[in-house]
């Protein structure tokens, strides 16, 4: 049989909303590829920040998974009260303060497959600073779960007291003290460990530069 | 305050972490959006009847047969192929019937249509995500790539063809793989590469191992048996999830997880059957089951208030720490408004407020405890 005319494709266009209020919108209205740029736009600083609190990737994943399915689920209720990336923000370390409590009950400690320091560098230099790395987060296992997000976001997240507040929902106050008792335990422990007082110093030159 | 120095923890990151994380939340939402959309439309009363499980397969089957052919016919006259080609760094999205398929970077692929209205993709170089509908009683979708065809039963997937080399992801739904002088039938979660010439399949969900590395890259022991060849023309695969177990059983079948349990429950069309196979996952003791007992609360809820009340009250104490836990305060006030026993509501919301206050719903629900003076 001789075949008549194309197979009928329908082309769907995909251009990128111009901000936050388009790509909300395009979101709620089902837009596939709207949802996929969002979670696109979001990935590498929602990754990097549960990361940085946990300090192990073993259950990053997972929780940047259930954070945007959180993210999706309740974008409905999203008012505009604060930028989209702070509320996400705020959801993907609610849920890290709540594996951190959960965890902490349970009693586990992860400290496995932390990450270079500096890609470059001498390999005993990174070994060294893979141990800072390990006895870091083996101190800041050592601390409430409020205090140990607060002082992660602020300390190795490189987020502002500001920031901390909001993401965390506390106040500016609560935030400083919660920051200023995490890293007096965390000094404490470098005072007798000089491998984790090496990471600290590195960290004040890194900044410094 | 003196200030504190940032110290450098460089975050590992690789785009096949970043897409498998990808594929796994917009399946599991598509999942929790074919959930919502049953709530919505299935008007239908769980009465926990004794129900004879051939007799629903029967009717569930007639069903479906009646309506895809009221719905569909197929084509009268065939086409010619028509030729999609992307740039390097560019992408297309274009839709065939009911599929919506996304062409990656640097990707050539002719759609083809059958007199029957099968619908044929021959990949030639590149990556195809096809989002489709289920296929029993559809036209046939497949995906050829090489001398590897990949046969959609459904209901998301991506095949892409480097070279000499195929591989299949399923994100949802099941698929057949034709290749390699096998088949293989391939679940939500898992894939598998013509490279592989031994155990090609590899499992769902990814070990902690896997996710250490960033991607699937090592076969894993095969968790879906050959089919039998010679049928790939006719749905003769079951399409919902074998997990029918009693409550009393509490360990889901030998070879599959709870993950597994729950991510298959959430594919079951059928209400009943779908409750039933929460309740099974939820007699476990994981996460898994925290969050079963949830989607039944939600299943319920449009039936049976009741009920639904007890299942979250259960979630509350057997998992008081559950990821879900605010959710399901949330979701108590919902269901409480929507019953107009407000008095209750307004409780619930006060202990919500108590539980999370500063969760996501904190401001709806201090204005439902304290309604604004006129």
């Amino acid at each position: 049989m001789k075949p008549l005319g194309l197979v009928p494709l329908k082309l769907v266009p995909r251009t990128e909303p111009a901000d936050d209020g388009e790509l909300i919108a395009a979101c709620l209205g089902g837009d596939k590829q709207a949802q996929r740029t969002l979670f696109r736009r979001e990935y590498a600083r929602v990754h990097a920040t549960v990361y940085r609190i946990l300090g192990s990737s073993r259950d990053v994943d997972d929780l940047v998974q259930e954070t945007f399915i959180a993210v999706f689920r309740a974008l409905p209720a999203f008012r505009g009260d604060s930028r989209l990336s702070t509320w996400i923000d705020r959801i993907a370390v609610r849920g890290v303060f709540h594996h951190l409590r959960t965890r902490k009950a349970a009693g586990t400690i992860s400290l496995d497959a932390i990450a270079d320091v500096d890609g470059g560098g001498r390999v005993d230099e990174q070994a060294q600073a893979r141990d800072g790395l390990r006895r870091l987060y083996a101190a800041l296992a050592k601390l409430t779960p409020e205090a140990r997000t607060a002082y992660a976001l602020y300390a190795i997240d490189g987020r502002s007291i500001n920031e901390v507040a909001e993401i965390t929902g506390s106040t500016k106050i609560t935030a400083k003290t919660r920051i200023w008792r995490a890293r007096r335990e965390v000094e404490r422990r470098a005072a007798a460990d000089p491998v984790l007082a090496e990471l600290l110093e590195l960290g004040r030159e890194s900044s410094s530069q | 305050m003196k200030p504190t120095k940032q110290i450098v923890v460089e975050v590992p990151t690789s785009e096949a972490r970043r897409d498998r994380v990808e594929r796994e939340v917009f399946a599991r939402l598509d999942a929790m959006r074919d959930v919502d959309h049953a709530n919505q439309i299935a008007p239908v009363r769980n009465r926990r009847l004794p129900i004879i499980a051939a007799g629903f397969a029967f009717a569930a089957a007639a069903a479906s047969v009646i309506f895809l052919v009221a719905r569909e016919a197929p084509p009268s006259r065939p086409s010619s192929p028509s030729l999609v080609v992307t740039p390097a760094g560019g992408s297309s999205r274009f839709t065939v019937g009911d599929a919506v398929i996304d062409a990656g970077s640097d990707t050539s692929v002719e759609v083809k249509q059958d007199p029957n209205g099968t619908t044929t993709l021959l990949l030639g170089r590149g990556t195809v995500d096809c989002d489709v509908m289920p296929r029993p009683n559809r036209a046939p979708f497949r995906v050829v790539a090489g001398d590897v065809t990949v046969e959609v039963v459904g209901t998301r997937f991506e095949v892409s063809r480097v070279g000499t080399v195929t591989r299949v992801d399923v994100a949802r739904g099941k698929v057949k793989v034709h290749g390699n002088g096998e088949q293989r039938l391939l679940g939500a979660g898992q894939s598998w590469s013509s490279a592989v010439t031994t155990a090609g399949v590899e499992g769902s969900p990814a070990t902690p191992a896997d996710r250490e590395s960033g991607g699937v890259t090592a076969p894993t022991p095969v968790v879906t048996e050959p089919i039998a060849p010679d049928k790939h023309d006719k749905p003769a695969l079951v399409e919902e999830p074998e997990i029918e177990l009693p409550a009393e059983a509490a360990r889901p079948a030998k070879a599959i997880s709870p993950q597994q349990a729950y991510e298959a429950a959430l594919e079951i069309k059928d209400e009943t059957k779908r409750a039933r196979a929460y309740r099974t996952v939820a007699n476990g003791n994981h996460t898994w089951a925290a969050l079963s007992l949830f989607n039944l609360a939600e299943l319920q809820a449009k039936t049976d208030v009741g009920a639904t009340l007890k299942t979250l009250d259960e979630l509350k104490r057997r998992f008081p720490n559950a990821g879900n836990a605010e959710d399901a305060a949330w979701f108590r006030v919902d269901v409480l408004r929507d019953a107009r026993r407000m008095d209750e509501a307004r409780g619930a919301a006060a202990d919500y407020l108590r539980d999370f206050p500063q969760g996501t719903y904190a401001k709806l629900a201090a204005r439902l405890v304290r309604p604004s003076s006129p």
